[in-house]
């Protein structure tokens, strides 16, 4: 056996990252649920390399939806960009009510000129901006959220619409389709 | 539906037509005519191509869609590369897979099993999250990509976008798809897996060496493990469960090309040993001068290298077949100028002056700094530049700091800066900040007065030397013997990372050995901390691993360690 050690240690180096494909592709319906979130006081940069205080952000009049991505993403970020990106068409060029951030979890990458140009590829109109920062203050804000992956390669897709009282807001998990989540903004600007 | 079957029917019968046209016309026995189909074919699977990576139709215009049920977007947007990757064999990532869409596969019944593998757990894994259907023909995979229905009827996952294509340019996507992967890559056979690694220029034996050292024990490790399979049954058993048959019993050969002369001969040697020896992949490489010419061979060949260590790779944000651990020293002036950056309030409208030698490692620094201080807005910095071979003395640095009154003080020069601060007095004219580049200093990073090391500023993109040494017991196994501290302890460690990787990244492919399916399985890793980076990071397209980099200052004492100032990446 001795002499298969070497062999052995590369088997088990060779799997010790064996991929774990993870869960069925089956159609899934969303998940909504409340929760209370204390938006982290942290700065964050913006497309355009401007620094932008997380909570004085979100501290505006108008409805507040948040999304995790990443730029270089090839399953859901696309898709969850493509319903942002409907959603500002739907709303027409004059609705400045909804308050659209995309919150980068890949920040090694997703630097301000990658973002704006994620942002350029979706035609994103005023009123959609994408966020990057230092990894800790990432982190920090996942974990506020309740949405930290240690591996981007295993995020969900979420997105967090914010409602009238404070520090509650409305976590969706799943594929949200654009009248669905249109209706979720109109329901949380009830509560 | 029906009206688009008819359609279709219709588009058929005009191909049939076609095609009937063209046999006829070819029986005249007109030479100049024979090479029009293959050039049909050829333009066919650009135009196929150009439908599958960036979502743009024949005509020009982008191809339309929706995803989600009701979400329309763009295939510019939203493209079948994005998911299904270059190589047409999928993705898995965030819970979702997305399905190979190469032709060889799609014109295969689907089992919930992988055929030879049926036993391979990870295997049985994979094939599990796809259900079952009857093999596609061109009709049906024209219904899955317009209605999202497949063979079965059923409707595919919403997140598959559904196309709104005619049924001439859906005939164009096919023939693209079915080209796609459709045969295994050169250097592939039954029984063993090429590789080379390129030595470029006159490298010094040890960098080579330490280059080499590693790479060779990961091939060697990974041919003792077939000699294994064929020959120990419960090594054997265990290897097909763990990795599978295919990787399992191959072997893997390692040839060292060597490129001599002047770098504008290096494409023809290149070429010269490619045709000799078509290899599946590079793995590192290393140079004393350009990468590009090596660069461009990989790109224009199609052939991916593996992590070459090069002070100077190519930067390109579309370039896909070289992989570099990050984007070398230049990095250090993006990763300077950010920081600098992030603290730009404590110095604001007042001056900042770089000073750069007249080097190439100088510039690279320079052209890092000038492409991310340009993006942040902020005022121009004023430049000087030190001729090659003349030292910066005291007082011309006094004069600098005199003439021009810098806050921020930037100097992209080997150690002899030392000497040139050696006088400088803190007064209220000293800039606040100085920065220089710890990979520029060299060893004089550890040379760096006491009276100087408030002052000083460095950019240091590796895991700290104090923090790296727990990776030291497994640099030695790979070393097997051979001291760690006689060779280039840097490329050792990079090399090492190179094994890993490309272990991890081939037992992923499940056996699918296509070129471009190892750098998207690559782009599909996670994160990870390795020899050497705190991070190495991942993902599709992403062609520069380590992003990051530390701004440090050496600490006090006779045994000074480096000192963390900014985190591994600042924005």
């Amino acid at each position: 056996m001795t002499n298969f050690l070497g062999p052995l240690t590369f088997l088990l180096l060779f799997t010790a990252g064996l991929f774990c494909p993870g869960q069925s592709a089956a159609e899934a319906k969303y998940q909504r649920s409340e929760v209370s979130i204390s938006v982290p006081d942290v700065v964050l940069i913006n497309q355009d390399n401007e620094k932008i205080p997380l909570r004085s952000l979100l501290q505006t009049e108008e409805s507040v939806v948040i999304d995790f991505v990443y730029a270089s993403c090839t399953t859901i970020c696309p898709i969850l960009s493509a319903g942002y990106a409907n959603l500002q068409g739907k709303l027409g060029p004059e609705n400045h009510n909804i308050l659209l951030v995309s919150i980068t979890i890949d920040p090694e990458n997703d630097t301000p000129a990658v973002m704006k140009k994620h942002l350029e590829r979706y035609q994103a109109r005023p009123g959609w901006i994408f966020l990057t920062g230092s990894r800790a203050d990432i982190n920090t804000v996942m974990a506020a959220f309740d949405a930290y992956f240690p591996n981007k390669m295993s995020h969900q897709p979420l997105n967090f619409i914010r409602t009238t009282e404070k520090g509650k807001w409305i976590r969706i998990n799943g594929m949200i389709g654009g009248n669905d989540l249109l209706n979720e903004i109109k329901k949380a600007r009830m509560q | 539906m029906k009206t688009m079957r008819e359609e279709r029917k219709n588009g058929m019968r005009r191909w049939a037509l076609l095609v009937m046209l063209l046999l006829s016309f070819l029986a005249t026995g007109a030479i100049a005519a024979q090479a029009e189909p293959e050039l049909a074919t050829a333009e066919r699977l650009r135009l196929g191509q150009r439908m599958y990576q960036e979502g743009i139709l024949p005509s020009g215009e982008p191809m339309q869609a929706y995803v989600n049920g009701d979400v329309p977007v763009q295939g510019t947007s939203f493209t079948c590369v994005s998911c299904h990757l270059h190589s047409g064999i999928g993705s898995f990532e965030a819970n979702i897979a997305a399905s190979p869409v190469n032709g060889r596969i799609l014109f295969q019944p689907r089992k919930p099993y992988i055929k030879g593998f049926e036993y391979v757990p990870a295997y049985h894994k994979y094939a599990s999250h796809f259900p079952e259907r009857p093999a596609y023909t061109d009709d049906t995979l024209a219904e899955l990509i317009t209605a999202g229905i497949d063979p079965t009827g059923r409707s595919v996952v919403k997140v598959m976008p559904r196309y709104d294509i005619n049924d001439d340019d859906i005939a164009i996507l096919i023939d693209y798809l079915k080209s796609l992967s459709d045969q295994l890559s050169p250097g592939v056979s039954d029984t063993e897996i090429k590789f080379a690694t390129v030595i470029a220029g006159e490298v010094p034996e040890a960098s080579v060496e330490a280059m080499i050292t590693p790479l060779q024990f990961h091939i060697s490790r990974k041919n003792s493990l077939a000699l294994a399979y064929k020959n120990h049954p419960r090594m054997a058993r265990m290897a097909y469960n763990m990795i599978g048959p295919e990787i399992a019993g191959k072997t893997f050969t390692l040839s060292r090309w060597l490129l001599k002369g002047a770098p504008d001969t290096w494409r023809a040697q290149l070429e010269e040993y490619y045709r000799a020896e078509p290899v599946f992949a590079l793995l590192g490489g290393i140079t004393d001068g350009d990468w590009e010419p090596v660069h461009r061979f990989c790109e224009d060949n199609r052939i991916p290298d593996l992590f070459p260590i090069v002070d100077y790779p190519v930067i390109s944000s579309s370039d896909w077949y070289t992989l570099y651990f990050s984007r070398g020293i230049r990095q250090e002036g993006e990763a300077g100028a950010r920081y600098l950056h992030s603290m730009y309030e404590l110095f604001a409208g007042q001056p900042l002056v770089q000073i750069t030698r007249d080097s190439r490692r100088g510039h690279a620094l320079a052209d890092g700094f000038h492409e991310s201080w340009g993006n942040t807005g902020h005022p121009a910095v004023i430049d000087i530049i030190l001729k090659e071979g003349e030292p910066l003395t005291p007082e011309q640095l006094q004069q600098i700091i005199s003439e021009h009154k810098p806050a921020v003080l930037v100097i992209w020069d080997d150690e002899a800066l030392l000497a040139a601060m050696d006088g400088l007095t803190v007064s209220k004219d000293s800039p606040k900040f100085i920065l220089a580049s710890g990979t520029y200093m060299g060893e004089g990073l550890w040379k760096i007065p006491e009276q100087l090391r408030d002052m000083l500023f460095v950019t240091y993109p590796y895991r700290l030397p104090q923090d790296e040494v727990r990776f030291d017991p497994t640099i030695k196994s790979v070393l097997q013997g051979k001291p760690l501290d006689t060779t280039d302890p840097r490329i050792i460690r990079q090399a090492c990372i190179i094994g890993e990787v490309l272990d991890d990244a081939l037992v992923k492919m499940r056996g699918e050995f296509y070129r471009d399916y190892f750098f998207d399985t690559i782009g599909m890793m996670a994160d990870a901390s390795f020899p050497l980076y705190e991070r190495l990071s991942f993902g599709h397209g992403q062609r520069y691993a380590s992003k990051g980099c530390y701004i440090v200052q050496l600490g006090k004492g006779v045994k000074p360690q480096l000192e963390r100032l900014s985190e591994w990446v600042t924005h």
